[in-house]
């Protein structure tokens, strides 16, 4: 069945390139493509997964580059990490091409949504097959395309405009790093393949100080795409885009693109402790900094942004303490819980045709559908016991914990109390107390985005027993089989972790159970009490307006010093050579008076001037 | 396949249009249109066959021809006769831009159904201009050469100059001036080795040099001249900052149609030129050029992409891009190993098709809204969506994503430049954020937005003018996602190079 693998990802490669072309005439039947080929997708990926099971890693390849000597080549392989990925990315994607029949239903570019989705599709089964760097980076790429693509979908907004082009010109910041550190790699390494790479880096091809200088170009790329601090101000501003693009993009695939690639490259991360260090930290601190701002956020989708980017920080702090098996296990269950509570609010959204919290409230009776489904995907995020966020995050902590990062150990557990809370703040704001806003048409959504949303409950609730302490770690023995650069199957930790981490998440829902549930605590006491923070927290530190100031500005005063430039000195050589050309032909043209006499001096001159020359030379210039 | 005379009758073949339109009336506008698109066909598909001949495992030698044309005595040195032949000959690059030519000709002349006035006339120079064009790759001698280059000039000042737009006179005097102080460096240094060397074939010129590293025949501070010189001379063309001022008013003022060829073919005669020449002829002087080489490469890009940042006008946005985006050839030759010439090469081809393709959109849009305007345009997406499409799938492959040709070649040219100079290159890549920056900010602004109320009564692309975009499109692509079918051609061409290098 591996064989077969380079299929996973023509399907909806097939989709986008029919729909672009003949989806104007198809209209609504466009998304029954969709759906379909997605859907063949996703059980030939869970074909390869079972396969892949029973035998070892399996990798084909041609040639696609000839470069002097160097071959590069190109092709796909069947790993672990990518078979499991596979399934994640193909289900959650067949999941929302089926959601979104609902909720774009009625739009009239719907065939062009879908081909954007299935042009998505591709690229991230793409990026997941890739054997190679090079291979990597070019859907590495793609990928951000179909992200700029689905963000920009309404584009006769100034927002979504904004929106896309930012995330397309932050991110490509990012890629460059990566692009720099694969070229650097290449030259190493002499090949962009990553066995080859491995090889080369435990056979200590390569200098320590190359490898830190690699692998942190490398993260960079990285921190781009996964939203990390400090270039992660496109991902809550991406949420212009619809939201079902937000659950598949901005949730469960593209922006974990950041942690599967160090994921997939840890043998060398490895290798470099400064690199690891950096990882974790900037892991940590993007996990506190943006749950901090999840707590005043005002937008449904807005809190579950900066929630994204935060639980993103804890799988690259897992990554960075060198917890493979624990990154990798929050990546998936997060993929499913996130794609969960977007799948959930975008059904709000369709039913109160708002995004601002503070409009709604209530919802519980109305939604008798969603609304448990939200609270499934809620509890799962908090890490309350038996759910499988609660499983994964353990892993993380423990992972911190018995690395020796303490303070970061204590950051982690404190964003974990921040998670907590504002999640569930948004819970209470949204589905309990006093309707805020017009309610009279809210309405359940119908059975083609419910559907999806019971899948990922499910999976939510039960992904983390695929790796527990308590009845095995199947998942990481797998994952860490017959490879040792990648650690243990499993950590073990102090049992007190578990309690204190289930203490805190319990901490944060009374808390906001108190302060919007049963209100006991009045809402504003803490953008009352401490105005500074509660503006610094609510305008997300500012860090727009820094980049607006000093980079946005800075850039163009530049350009605008250039055309200076461009102006006077390029400018002034042209003018230069224009007045010196006719300068001479005025001068020429001087003689040109129409008198006789002065045309017989100049030729009785020319004749002098040239019986002098004969005379001395005899006629040749030597 | 290969009769005599192949290439000869390649070259010339837009003639038979020419002489045919003398015969036609200056009013039959559609007729006349007709036959310049026509006149462009046997050069494509000449140089279709050959090249697929070539991957078939022809010799390109085959096709080399050689006439006597003309014999002097020099009075100095009795008993040698010095010649100058008519002789044609290509090999895998010279291929390659030949067909390139071609097809951007022949896409061109399609595009031209938006010339409002002389048609006649216009077709005409538009073929002299093609002759010359194809004759300026097809040339084995440098003369032969030169006076090819001197025909793409005529035809272009006149193009400009009576079809362009409001400040034609003006681009079209500034373009002569430019390009005929070019051409004057050009021809010492022609003149210059012929007398030298005693002959004006190419090859012979090549070997002579080669052989000469005692620096009997030139001197080697003259050699350094001479590249000096050469560099300067195509360096107008490219064009190397400072001397691209004229070519930004060429982008602008210039019929949209004759920009396809400007931007696509005339400015690569530069790099072909800095190619063939520089590095063939001067192999040791350009090994000690290449850093200035690929510094100037790396301010061409990133003055170019800083410009362009700032501009309203949507062509002069893709006027600096071209500017930017023949850093990246520069960047290539300077690194001067395999992966950076080839990159080159690759970017000489890959520009040609996406600025062809992007000035092909300049002129559908200029069409409907009478101006390029960025300020003036928005929301093509509701009033255009296919002509938006199309927009953004070439600002997408200008700014290099993967999958199509600008990556390829940006990639192979970055590639070769860190391995030499690793320091520069990390400067260039901010080349890349600031392409992608300017060319979303401008192609968002036009496509993206509430469209205009006086600007939603427009028709989209019209199948003529939509095929030639899926042409070019599906070049694009090709090359993006099979790399391979250039490569295979040029590896003879670099080899050679690099082995005048000294391995």
């Amino acid at each position: 069945m591996m064989e077969n693998a380079w299929i996973i990802p023509l399907f909806p490669l097939l989709s986008f390139l029919f729909l672009i072309v003949f989806g104007k005439r198809l209209r609504a039947v466009s998304a029954y493509i969709g759906i379909f080929l997605t859907f063949a997708s996703f059980i030939i990926s869970l074909l390869v997964l079972i396969a892949r099971f029973g035998s070892p890693t399996y990798k084909a390849e041609g040639i696609w580059l000839t470069i002097g000597d160097y071959q590069l080549t190109a092709g796909y392989e069947v790993n672990q990490l990518n078979a499991l990925m596979l399934v994640i990315v193909s289900l959650v994607s067949f999941l929302v091409h089926m959601y979104s029949k609902g909720y774009m239903h009625g739009d009239g570019r719907i065939s062009v949504f879908y081909a954007y989705l299935g042009l998505f599709t591709f690229a991230m089964l793409g990026l997941v097959l890739s054997p190679n760097l090079l291979q990597t980076y070019i859907f590495w790429e793609l990928v951000g395309l179909g992200s700029f693509l689905l963000i920009g979908f309404y584009f006769y907004k100034e927002e979504a405009k904004a929106a896309a082009k930012k995330a397309f010109i932050m991110t490509r910041i990012g890629d460059v790093g990566l692009f720099i550190g694969m070229i650097l790699l290449f030259w190493q390494v002499g090949s962009f393949e990553y066995d080859e790479i491995f090889a080369a880096v435990s056979a200590g091809m390569i200098s320590e100080q190359m490898i830190t200088l690699i692998a942190l170009l490398i993260f960079i790329g990285a921190v781009g795409k996964s939203g990390q601090f400090p270039l992660h101000t496109w991902l809550p501003d991406a949420m212009e885009g619809p939201t079902p693009v937000s659950a598949l993009i901005h949730a469960a695939t593209m922006v974990a693109a950041g942690v599967y690639l160090v994921a997939s490259m840890f043998p060398l991360f490895a290798a470099s402790e400064t690199a690891m260090m950096t990882i974790a930290i900037i892991g940590a601190f993007t996990a506190i900094f943006a749950a901090s701002i999840g707590i005043v956020q005002k937008d449904i989708k807005r809190v579950l942004a900066y929630s994204t980017v935060s639980q993103l920080g804890f799988m690259m702090l897992a990554l960075g303490s060198a917890g493979y098996v624990a990154g990798v296990f929050h990546l998936m269950t997060h993929a499913f819980f996130k794609a969960l509570l977007f799948l959930a609010a975008g059904s709000v959204i369709h039913a109160v045709h708002t995004q601002d919290i503070e409009k709604m409230g209530g919802l519980w009776k109305k939604l008798r559908v969603t609304g448990p489904l939200f609270l499934i995907g809620t509890l799962a995020i908090s890490g309350v016991p038996l759910l499988s966020g609660f499983f994964s995050k353990d892993e993380i902590l423990v992972s911190t914990w018995v690395h020796g990062h303490t303070f970061l150990f204590w950051l982690a557990v404190v964003a974990a109390f921040f998670t907590a809370f504002y999640m569930f703040r948004l819970f209470f704001m949204v589905f309990t107390g006093e309707a805020r806003g017009k309610t009279a048409n809210v309405k359940e959504s119908p059975g083609v985005m419910v559907i999806p949303m019971l899948i990922l409950a499910v999976l939510a609730i039960g992904a983390g027993y695929v790796n527990t302490p308590w009845f095995g770690t199947f998942l990481g023995d797998w994952l860490t089989e017959g490879n040792q650069a990648l650690g243990h199957g499993h950590v073990e930790g102090p049992a007190w972790i578990m309690v204190v981490a289930t203490a805190v998440s319990l901490l944060g829902i009374l808390l906001a159970w108190l302060m919007y549930g049963k209100k006991t605590i009045a809402r504003d006491w803490f953008s009352a009490g401490v105005p500074t923070v509660y503006g610094i927290l609510a305008n997300k530190y500012y860090i727009d307006e820094f980049y607006k100031m000093t980079i946005v500005k800075g850039t163009t005063a530049f350009s605008r010093i250039l055309h200076f430039i461009e102006v006077i000195v390029v400018e002034g050589i042209m003018k230069m050579v224009a007045g010196i050309i006719s300068g001479l032909s005025k001068l020429g043209s001087r003689f040109q008076s129409g008198q006789v006499q002065t045309y017989g001096t100049v030729a009785f001159l020319g004749l002098a001037i040239l019986v002098i020359f004969f005379a001395v030379t005899g006629g040749y210039l030597k | 396949m290969m009769f005599p005379y192949y290439l000869s009758l390649l070259v010339f073949s837009p003639l038979i249009g020419i002489l045919v339109l003398v015969f036609i009336p200056k009013v039959k506008e559609p007729f006349i249109k007709l036959i310049g698109f026509l006149a462009t066909l046997p050069a494509l598909i000449l140089t279709v066959i050959a090249y697929i001949a070539h991957r078939n495992g022809a010799e390109l030698s085959e096709l080399a021809e050689k006439v006597g044309w003309m014999q002097f005595v020099n009075p100095e040195m009795a008993g040698k006769i010095y010649s100058i032949d008519y002789e044609l000959g290509v090999d895998g690059f010279s291929l390659l831009m030949l067909m390139l030519t071609a097809l951007l000709s022949t896409l061109a002349a399609i595009a031209s159904i938006h010339i409002k006035k002389e048609w006649k006339g216009y077709f005409m120079l538009f073929l002299l201009l093609e002759i010359g064009m194809l004759g300026v790759f097809a040339a084995e001698n440098l003369i032969l050469f030169f006076i090819f280059f001197e025909i793409t000039l005529i035809p272009t000042f006149f193009l400009i100059g009576k079809w362009g737009y409001f400040e034609k006179e003006k681009a079209a005097f500034k373009f002569l001036v430019y390009n005929g102080l070019g051409s004057a460096i050009l021809l010492i240094v022609i003149m210059v080795l012929y007398a030298r060397t005693g002959t004006s074939n190419i090859e012979a010129i090549m070997s002579i040099m080669a052989s000469d590293s005692d620096h009997l025949v030139v001197s080697a501070g003259t050699k350094m001249g001479l590249l000096i010189a050469l560099v300067v001379a195509f360096g107008v063309k490219l064009p190397i900052f400072p001397l691209h001022s004229w070519m930004v008013e060429v982008h602008v003022q210039a019929p949209p149609s004759i920009v396809m060829l400007h931007a696509g073919i005339l400015l690569k005669i530069g790099a072909y030129g800095l190619i063939k020449f520089g590095m063939g002829i001067f192999p040791d002087q350009f090994q000690s050029l290449a850093v200035w080489l690929a510094v100037l490469g790396v301010i061409n890009l990133l003055y170019g992409a800083f410009l362009a940042f700032i501009q309203t006008d949507f062509k002069k946005v893709l006027a600096y891009s071209s500017i930017s985006h023949m850093g990246v050839v520069l960047i290539g030759l300077g690194a001067l190993n395999a992966a950076g010439i080839q990159g080159a090469i690759f970017q000489v081809v890959s520009h040609g098709l996406i600025a062809a393709l992007l000035f092909l959109l300049v002129s559908i849009v200029h069409e409907r809204y009478g101006t390029s305007d960025m300020a003036k345009i928005s929301g093509l997406a509701k009033s255009m969506p296919i002509a938006a499409g199309i927009l953004l799938t070439a600002a997408l492959a200008s700014l290099g994503i993967p999958g199509m040709s600008g990556f390829i070649s940006e990639f192979m040219a970055f590639l070769g430049l860190f391995k030499e100079m690793p320091v520069l290159a990390a400067i260039g890549c901010l080349g890349i954020i600031m392409t992608a920056a300017y060319l979303l900010r401008a192609v968002l602004s036009i496509t993206f937005g509430e469209a205009k109320r006086e600007n939603t009564e427009v028709n989209d692309v019209a199948p003529l003018e939509a095929i030639p975009a899926a042409i070019l499109v599906g070049l694009i692509v090709l090359i993006g996602v099979y790399p391979n079918i250039l490569s295979g051609s040029l590896t003879s061409t670099i080899e050679t190079i690099l082995l005048g290098m000294g391995g």
